[in-house]
């Protein structure tokens, strides 16, 4: 069920949606919700009012940022916005060491003396961050009491959200979810309170971007841990997948309208980092923010992206994208430029007739004329090489996307099995894995539309807790340290899930961002849950030594140091299960549906076309093919192998 | 060609530039000092058989344009003797290099015995030996106090270390770990970008990579001319001082004309003074620097080549500051590059509002603090550049605290990773607001202030810092911006401010305290919006004072509220007072 957005008040939307579904919400026994709140309250820039208090002498932190010019030759360049102005950043005098130990008690006078300024400023949240606060946070743990002593304005914490070192990293992610905390907290009350006066009972959940759920109440206090959702599900949808029909080391594909987004999953571990940007692109430095997130890349390349003819005369593809409207030339909406679902139509890849089950009648001659007069007049080549061009392109950018998470991070793609979803995500995928020898494709039975809220479904309650303390792991005496660490945040851990849910049975995971001494980046490696020993410590730094092979392509003798200890608590809920599905049909001809003329790799073609609702488990036939449904296209060429599981995936393989 | 190997070569021509980036993120992350894995000191690129560059991924763009000088340098010396598996070593600066720090390695790329490629990779190595920790230094006389030349020698032979020059690399440096943990990644990352090359060529076949790479070329030159056309033509010139030549106070006079036509822009440095000590710059730095400006008009977002440089003369006369020859010092050429760069922006300027703001603080701060960590018996080094104040545009403030020109994605390091890994205390790190900055209808941006206090027994300091006595320059009647400078706090001693020192010892407690200047504005400050000086002053970046004397802006002291009609009257009479000084 999909409905329109209703940026007003968001929750108005969905509570439509709900009604229009006539669900029976006491018979409903779980609620995930994925929402973009987060990340366009930021964006649009409509936040609220945040004051900061900081460290004496660190008044500008937001400012100054790491002053890097992304846009190097761009001598008109200009910094992003630091969201509080410079009036709203007040400086309290203490002082916390890089040990921890505590240089200038905290002045409570100047604590209060900065609240009032800020509330006779009006501002609407407070947010506390201080120099070395992952070392010791006790000085903001005060002002956080001092500040509630006074007011109920919410308050964030820096070192609540992360302990790892990095003042202005951690201050801008403190600052960003104290911008967005009044706004989504409303909106999640909202929310509960229509679930619940419809006779929902049990605790609804929302996305985060590590890939796990939390509760309402978690998320109204740190909502900046839900600034990715949707492109994350889609990653853990994948991920359940495959788990299911026993892939280990898969890519999940998410060819959209208007983006491709690639991730990378090995051993059904999505890798979750907390090197993330909001706004960053190639030539904006975009504003950090240190929470775990699922490492997806995405790119400028979808399905309506245009095709355009640069200064020199060379095609390019995207980044810019006709979107929905005016959408494709062959939508007949208006559009004029040849995007990427033109150049299908005009060589037959897909339906030249109708999409989406005849609900949108497509003009093929519309496409023609757009690829023939922007396009291929240019180079004096026919309609149909300059749309193969344009689809060439397309395929190369997202296969570099499939790059950027593989081969740039020492991974080798052949590796792994290509888990594709999205609208063009099925049609980039056979190129896409000829190009770089990938032997397997997944089209998932979920349609490729809503793939990414299925994936949701599919998640568990996760927490993420992240404290930055260097240990070294050839200092014998250290490494007590590293139990205690683990110990500690595993305590933590449990005694947040209690509050939470009043549960006790947590799966815990441990990782450790390592890295050679002298070295400044880290390589995330699992650590064993057990007391750590010394015949541990060499399990450990092997592990090191791997890892930190297979990303950067060497190993080095030298010290190993532990940064950053990591900790993921994981509790599983009820999900949703996929079924087998019965055996419908004998053959693969009871769904051939007709045959199509294309034009593919420079010849003209005829290809069988199969629909994929009368596709029945065990069927296998050889490509080249095309497989279609009323939402969706798949595509399978001459070298390739096209079978059905039993639960009514399509996988394309080689043959 | 095919009509469909038009779209192959395009795809080609994506695959090379995108080695270029894979092999700048490998080393980026896999380097051992903090210079080259926070601050990005350093650049990648590819030539082509010819040593004609293709495809580079500059960190800082001072880099942008001595790297095709280095492939040439090695094709030149070691014509038709380059075997598969060699890596060469270059870091003199009068053909091809910078200072001795920064180590360019070459590695030639191969398809059946045939040269097809050379893969560049210049960083800045923490140590070569020399006079003072670090290697590069502001008070030395002959390039030979400057560390170990090293002129174009084989480090590799066909895959194998050649450990006599990686011997007499490591014994010359006091960092020999660092040193070699450098060059080992600076070599992998560089293998990185010739498997993608080999890949390519099996893919593809050798004809149509080749074919690719001279398109790049060809692409570059044909968009450039039709950026070209796009500038005003003329003459244009602009003049100016550097600080000091290097070993006295004197300041040197540079010059520069810029003759921008349809097919060529030329800048032509004649005139300009001698350098005596180490800040001349040589003369691919020399290119480097008028490279920047030359993008920054054209297009900054240029994938840029050999092509797209061949429109650009520069002319700088052999032994002046902006071509030095042996044995000049030049470990901090910086300071002199920087105005190659500057002066033909600030040539330019004001016919190219659209590309172009004020003058910026333009010095790199260059800024070592060394010693030896009493906790732990190791030694340890800050190596990093200052942020400082950029000027106005047309239509906007300055921004502040941002790297100078000659840098680029270099991150400021935090100093929370300073105060865990070495024994500093970073008092504070802020706006230079004391200093302000040049006032105008748009202002320049601010410097910093950053205060390093030593919690050790003791350590050296080093700095090198230009625009201390001749400000940013201002815009259409926006005024200078302020200069940067350097105070030392030591005990029992009056602070003392300085600019430029080398290898001074502080004791513990003792503070330096690094100050950037603000950038130039841009406009008459009596022109600026009445609001925005408000808002001036509710931010603290100007006094009440200032807002009154420089902007003409009447407020209330409590409120902060415009007094619109003092205002008015107000800036009728600075005007007045203006008009009548302007023509005495």
């Amino acid at each position: 069920m999909k409905d329109e957005t209703t940026p007003i008040d968001p929750s108005i939307g969905v509570v439509k949606t709900i009604q229009k579904s006539g669900i029976d919400f006491s018979r409903v026994t779980s609620i995930i919700h994925g929402q973009t709140l987060v990340i366009n309250t930021i964006i649009e820039r409509k936040g609220v009012k945040v004051g900061l208090i900081t460290t004496e002498g660190y008044r500008d932190v937001l400012e100054l940022q790491r002053s890097n010019r992304r846009d190097m030759y761009n001598f008109r360049y200009k910094k992003p916005d630091p969201i509080v102005p410079r009036y709203l950043r007040l400086e309290v005098e203490e002082r916390v060491m890089s040990d921890g130990t505590v240089l200038k008690p905290l002045n409570e006078e100047h604590v209060r003396g900065a609240v009032a300024k800020l509330l006779k400023e009006n501002v609407e949240s407070i947010c506390v961050s201080l120099i070395n606060s992952y070392a010791n946070p006790s000085h903001e743990e005060r002002i956080g009491e001092i500040v509630q002593s006074l007011t109920n304005t919410p308050v964030t914490l820096g070192h609540e959200i992360t302990r790892e070192w990095r003042e202005y990293e951690r201050t801008m992610t403190a600052v960003l979810n104290a911008y967005v905390k009044p706004k989504l907290s409303t909106y999640l009350s909202k929310l509960e309170g229509e679930f619940r006066s419809r006779g929902f009972k049990r605790h609804p959940f929302v996305m985060l971007s590590s890939g796990g759920v939390s509760t309402f109440e978690a998320a109204k206090k740190y909502p900046i841990f839900t600034i990715e959702s949707g492109p994350v599900a889609g990653v853990i949808g994948g991920v359940y997948i495959a788990r299911l029909i026993g892939e280990n080391n898969i890519i999940v594909l998410d060819g959209g309208s208007t983006t491709t987004k690639a991730s990378l999953v090995e051993n059904l571990i999505p890798r979750v980092h907390t090197e993330y940007f909001v706004e960053r692109t190639r030539y904006t430095a975009g504003y950090p923010v240190r929470i775990p997130v699922v490492d997806t890349f995405e790119i400028g390349n979808g399905g309506t992206s245009i095709a355009w003819i640069d200064e020199i005369g060379n095609l390019r593809v995207g980044p810019k994208a006709a979107g929905a409207f005016p959408g494709p030339a062959c939508y007949g909406k208006g559009g004029s430029e040849p995007t990427v679902t033109d150049a299908y139509v005009v060589n037959g890849l897909i339906n030249p007739e109708y999409l989406l089950g005849g609900a949108m009648k497509i003009h093929k001659q519309l496409a023609h004329r757009s690829i023939k007069e922007k396009v291929a007049d240019h180079y004096n080549i026919s309609v149909e090489e300059g749309a193969e061009g344009i689809i060439k392109l397309a395929n190369e950018n997202a296969a570099f996307a499939i790059r950027v998470v593989s081969v740039q991070r020492g991974y080798d793609p052949r590796d792994f099995t290509l888990i594709v979803h999205g609208g063009s995500g099925p049609m980039f995928a056979p190129f896409i894995a000829q190009e770089l020898e990938i032997k397997k494709i997944i089209v998932p039975v979920i349609p490729p539309g809503v793939f990414s809220a299925w994936g949701m479904l599919t998640t568990d309650i996760r927490h993420d807790l992240v404290f930055t303390e260097i240990v070294r792991l050839d200092k014998r005496e250290q490494v007590q340290k590293i139990n205690q660490n683990y110990e500690q945040l595993e305590e933590r851990m449990i005694s947040i899930f209690k509050e939470e849910l009043g549960v006790g049975e947590v799966v815990v995971h441990r990782y450790a961002d390592m890295r050679y001494y002298g070295q400044e980046h880290t390589v995330k490696v699992p650590i064993p849950n057990m007391k750590i020993g010394e015949e541990e410590v060499r399990l450990i730094a092997n592990r090191f030594h791997e890892y930190h092979e297979r990303e950067y392509a060497f190993r080095l003798d030298g010290p190993i140091e532990i940064v950053n200890f990591h900790v993921v608590g994981e509790y599983k809920i009820k999900k949703f299960e996929l079924k087998e599905i019965p055996q419908t049909a004998d053959s693969p001809d009871d769904s051939l549906i007709g045959e199509r003329r294309v034009y593919l790799n420079g010849d003209d073609l005829t290809l069988s076309v199969y629909d994929k609702q009368r596709l029945s488990p065990g069927f296998s036939f050889d490509g080249p093919a095309i497989i279609e449904d009323p939402t969706s296209t798949i595509l399978a060429l001459k070298a390739q192998r096209v079978s059905v599981d039993k639960y009514g995936n399509v996988i394309i393989s080689e043959r | 060609m095919s009509k469909s190997d038009f779209f192959t070569l395009e795809i080609i021509k994506n695959g090379l530039i995108t080695a270029n980036e894979e092999m700048f993120y490998a080393f980026g992350r896999t380097a051992k000092s903090p210079v080259i894995y926070e601050v990005l000191d350093y650049a990648v690129a590819m030539a082509d058989q010819r040593g004609e560059l293709i495809a580079q991924a500059p960190g800082v763009p001072g880099f942008s344009g001595v790297l095709d000088f280095a492939a040439r340098e090695v094709l030149e010396k070691w014509n038709g003797e380059l075997y598969p598996g060699d890596v060469v070593a270059l870091n003199v600066p009068y053909k091809s290099g910078t200072h001795l720090n920064d180590v360019t390695l070459a590695l030639p790329v191969f398809h059946r015995g045939e040269l097809l490629s050379l893969i560049l990779n210049k960083g800045h190595w923490s140590e070569v030996g020399g006079m003072h920790f670090g290697s590069w230094t502001s008070d030395s006389s002959e390039i030979y106090q400057e560390g170990l030349l090293l002129p174009c020698v084989k480090v590799y032979n066909e895959g194998k270390p050649n450990r006599d020059v990686i011997d007499i690399i490591l014994e010359n440096s006091r960092l020999p770990q660092h040193t070699l943990g450098d060059m080992e990644a600076q070599v992998a990352s560089m293998k990185v970008a010739a498997r993608r090359v080999e890949k390519l060529v099996e893919k593809y076949g050798v004809d149509m990579v080749k074919k690719a790479m001279d398109k790049i070329i060809d692409d570059g030159y044909r968009l450039a001319l039709i950026n070209l056309k796009k500038l005003p033509k003329g003459v244009f010139e602009a003049e100016d001082y550097v600080d000091d030549d290097g070993l006295t106070d004197n300041p040197v006079y540079v010059r520069v004309k810029v003759s921008i036509t349809d097919e060529e822009f030329t800048a032509d440095f004649t005139g300009s003074g001698t350098a005596k000590g180490s800040i001349a710059s040589p003369y691919a730095a020399t290119v480097s620097g008028v490279r920047e400006t030359y993008m920054a008009v054209t297009d900054p977002h240029v994938h840029f080549n050999g092509g797209y440089f061949r429109p650009l003369k520069v002319i700088a006369p052999p032994g002046s500051v902006f071509h030095p020859t042996k044995p000049t010092p030049t470990s901090t050429y910086w300071e002199s590059m920087a105005y190659t760069t500057d002066l033909v922006w600030k040539a330019l300027a004001p016919h190219v509002p659209d590309k172009l703001t004020a003058g910026h603080f333009l010095s790199i701060l260059a800024t070592i603090l060394g010693g030896v960590d009493d906790r732990t018996g190791e030694p340890f080094a800050i190596v990093e550049p200052q942020p400082g104040g950029w000027g106005a545009g047309h239509d906007k403030d300055g921004e502040s605290g941002l790297v100078a020109c000659g840098d680029g994605e270099t991150f400021i390091a935090s100093n929370e990773v300073y105060e865990k890994h070495m024994p500093i205390l970073v008092d504070r790190y802020c706006l230079n607001i004391d200093s302000g900055t040049g006032h105008g209808k748009f202002r320049g941006g601010f410097g910093v202030i950053k205060d390093y206090r030593v919690l050790c027994n003791e350590a050296y300091f080093t700095v090198s810092i230009g625009r201390s006595k001749f400000p940013p320059w201002g815009v259409a009647g926006g005024l200078n911006g302020t200069p940067n400078y350097c105070v030392i706090f030591k005990h029992g001693e009056e602070p003392r401010v300085v600019r430029k020192i080398a290898a001074l010892k502080l004791r513990k407690g003792e503070v330096v305290s690094l100050r950037s200047g603000g950038g130039g504005g841009w406009g008459d400050p009596l022109e600026r919006e009445p609001e925005r000086v408000r808002m001036d002053v509710k931010n603290e970046y100007i006094t009440i004072e200032t807002a009154r004397n420089i902007y003409g802006v009447v407020l209330d002291p409590e409120t902060l509220e415009i007094d619109r009609e003092a205002t008015a009257k107000l800036r009728e009479r600075l005007k007045r007072e203006k008009g009548q000084r302007a023509s005495k």
